[in-house]
């Protein structure tokens, strides 16, 4: 369970975030769409730690979590995968793994090794290669299994899907859909609508630092066959 | 008579060359946790040198007690700069020319720290055996075999320590991506911390394994850090097993363009073909296989 609530953030003088409002319950997929530069990323940065909440305050699984340091987030339950993957490049990822099993030993045990194989058999393959070696597909997968190896109530992820080819994401969202099912919940940001909506029960609109539009449970098509929300808030069609 | 020299050269050049390696380590192991260059670790190694001989020669300490303190003082002087200087200049995201400038200016500091409490003149510790060996034609004392044995253990623990231990994986891959490691629940800052610690240590254990041999000065730092840092970048620079090569080549050089050339030029001669190598090798000795080190 995730809430965030008037959440405020920036890096310069203007906040970026300005006062966001989000919660995410137990076994849900929510997602979170908006066009280049909304600060779907910052917004990601202030969960993760690694940028500085200004104001408001982000709870996980009832505990106060705005200003626990990064490092200590994956131990209440929360794990991230970036926009940019942020995988040890000069590592295997045998030991890319190993070091989110270590991280998430002392969680309630979900994910081991044998399983993550068992969902991405690609993984399974290249455990002795460095992950720089890797292709990008295969980068995001190895990126998800480190975060899942963090036994993680909450999952929230950038942009999974950029630059990969449609059956591989394809693969992995049928993957997340079936740790919904299990409970865990699942922030999903999201540029590509058709993604969005195809995966996702509701979805929040961000742009310019604000939510603007809540699509509640259903709401996928109403949203989708009103082109003036569309293009007003994503610039696409 | 030449080839008893040529033995004796060569002896010298490895002994030598494994200090050099050993300061390269150290070097390599700050790298390889923060991806900075340590400018001040020959000064390090000989604060810890001095500390020993301190409390040998001042204090009356037993050697051993002496030698333990000087490894310390060295890992927590190292520790202070991590945590009083380097980690502010990272959380202001300083760029690596202010942080080679901060370790240049510390190395001066310390240098004229250690003027200042012992003067100008060389300082012996007492050497760990007595023994001298006779192999090939060339006069091995008992402090070569301790280096040579001492470096091997290094060299052989540090990569253990890098391969199968989740602590030295988690200081590599502090290093390599911060912000992964941290949403990995790794400590970025104490990672840090560690590596700066473990080069400190590792400084102060090269200082302290030469000074039975040339003797401890102030101004000793930065030639040993020089030479480190060459042996280190030969080798690949994150790579011990380069530092390894490195240094030997190094030292080698050294002792042979003192039989053939001549001692005043030595530096110029080692340092030269140094500068040679890296332009036909810029991977280092052992190519790019073997820069992940580890
Ligand atoms: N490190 C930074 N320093 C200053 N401003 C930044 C920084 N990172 C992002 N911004 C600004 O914050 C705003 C939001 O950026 P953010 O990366 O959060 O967008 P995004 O929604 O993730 O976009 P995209 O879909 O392109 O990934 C942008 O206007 C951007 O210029
Ligand atoms: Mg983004």
């Amino acid at each position: 369970m995730l809430t965030v609530s008037n959440l405020t953030a920036g890096y310069g003088v203007p906040n970026i975030l300005q006062g966001l409002d989000i919660t995410v319950r137990p076994g849900e997929m929510v997602g979170l769409v908006g066009a280049n530069g909304a600060g779907k990323t910052t917004l990601v940065r202030v969960l993760a730690g690694l940028l500085p909440a200004r104001g408001g305050s982000i709870t996980i699984n009832g505990s106060d979590t705005t200003n626990v340091p990064a490092h200590a987030r994956p131990k209440l339950g929360l794990a991230i995968v970036l926009e940019n993957r942020n995988l040890f490049g000069e590592l295997t990822v045998a030991e890319n793994l190993r070091l989110a099993e270590r991280a998430g030993a002392n969680r309630p045990k979900k994910f081991d090794i044998p399983r993550i194989v068992e969902m991405f058999p690609a993984v399974g393959e290249k455990m002795a290669v460095r992950c720089d070696l890797l292709s990008g597909g295969q980068q995001q997968m190895v990126a998800i299994a480190r975060a899942l190896l963090l036994q993680p109530d909450v999952v929230i992820m950038d942009e999974p899907s950029t630059g990969l080819a449609p059956k591989v994401v394809k693969a992995i969202l049928e993957v997340l859909r079936g740790l919904c099912s299990e409970g865990m919940s699942i922030v999903l940001i999201e540029q590509n609508i058709g993604i969005a909506s195809s995966v996702t029960q509701r979805a929040y609109v961000l742009s310019t630092g604000r939510i603007v539009h809540h699509v509640a449970d259903g709401g996928w098509p109403a949203f989708l066959h009103d082109p003036h929300l569309v293009s007003r808030y994503l610039g696409q069609h | 008579m030449s080839m008893m020299l040529l033995a004796q050269a060569c002896a010298t050049g490895i002994t030598n060359g494994l200090i050099y390696a050993l300061v390269g380590l150290g070097m390599a192991v700050i790298f390889k946790g923060s991806r900075l260059i340590n400018a001040m670790h020959g000064e390090l190694a000989v604060v810890g040198a001095a500390t020993a001989v301190y409390c040998v020669e001042i204090a009356m300490w037993p050697t051993w007690l002496a030698v333990t303190m000087g490894m310390l003082i060295a890992m927590v002087l190292s520790t202070l700069v991590d945590i009083g200087l380097v980690r502010r200049l990272f959380n202001r995201n300083a760029r690596e020319e202010s942080f080679l400038l901060l370790t240049v200016g510390l190395g001066f500091t310390f240098s004229a720290a250690v003027l200042y409490v012992f003067g100008r003149e060389e300082h012996l510790l007492p050497a760990f055996g007595d023994e001298i060996y006779e192999v090939a034609g060339a006069i091995i004392r008992e402090q070569t075999i301790w280096i040579v044995g001492i470096a091997a253990f290094i060299l052989i623990g540090l990569k253990l320590f890098y391969k199968y231990t989740d602590f030295g994986l988690a200081m590599m891959a502090a290093s390599i991506d911060p912000d992964g490691a941290a949403t990995t629940g790794i400590n970025v800052r104490l990672m840090r911390t560690a590596t700066f610690a473990l080069g400190g240590l590792m400084a102060a254990v090269a200082g302290l394994l030469v000074t039975p041999m040339i003797g401890v000065s102030y101004q000793m730092g930065p030639i040993l850090t020089l030479k480190g840092f060459a042996a280190a970048v030969l080798g690949g620079l994150t790579n011990p097993l380069g530092a390894l090569v490195g240094g030997i080549t190094i030292g080698l050089l050294e002792s042979l363009s003192i039989v053939y050339i001549s001692s005043g030029l030595k530096d110029a001669v080692a340092l030269s073909v140094l500068i040679v190598i890296m332009i036909l090798v810029p991977d280092g000795i052992l190519g790019r296989s073997g820069r992940k080190g580890g």
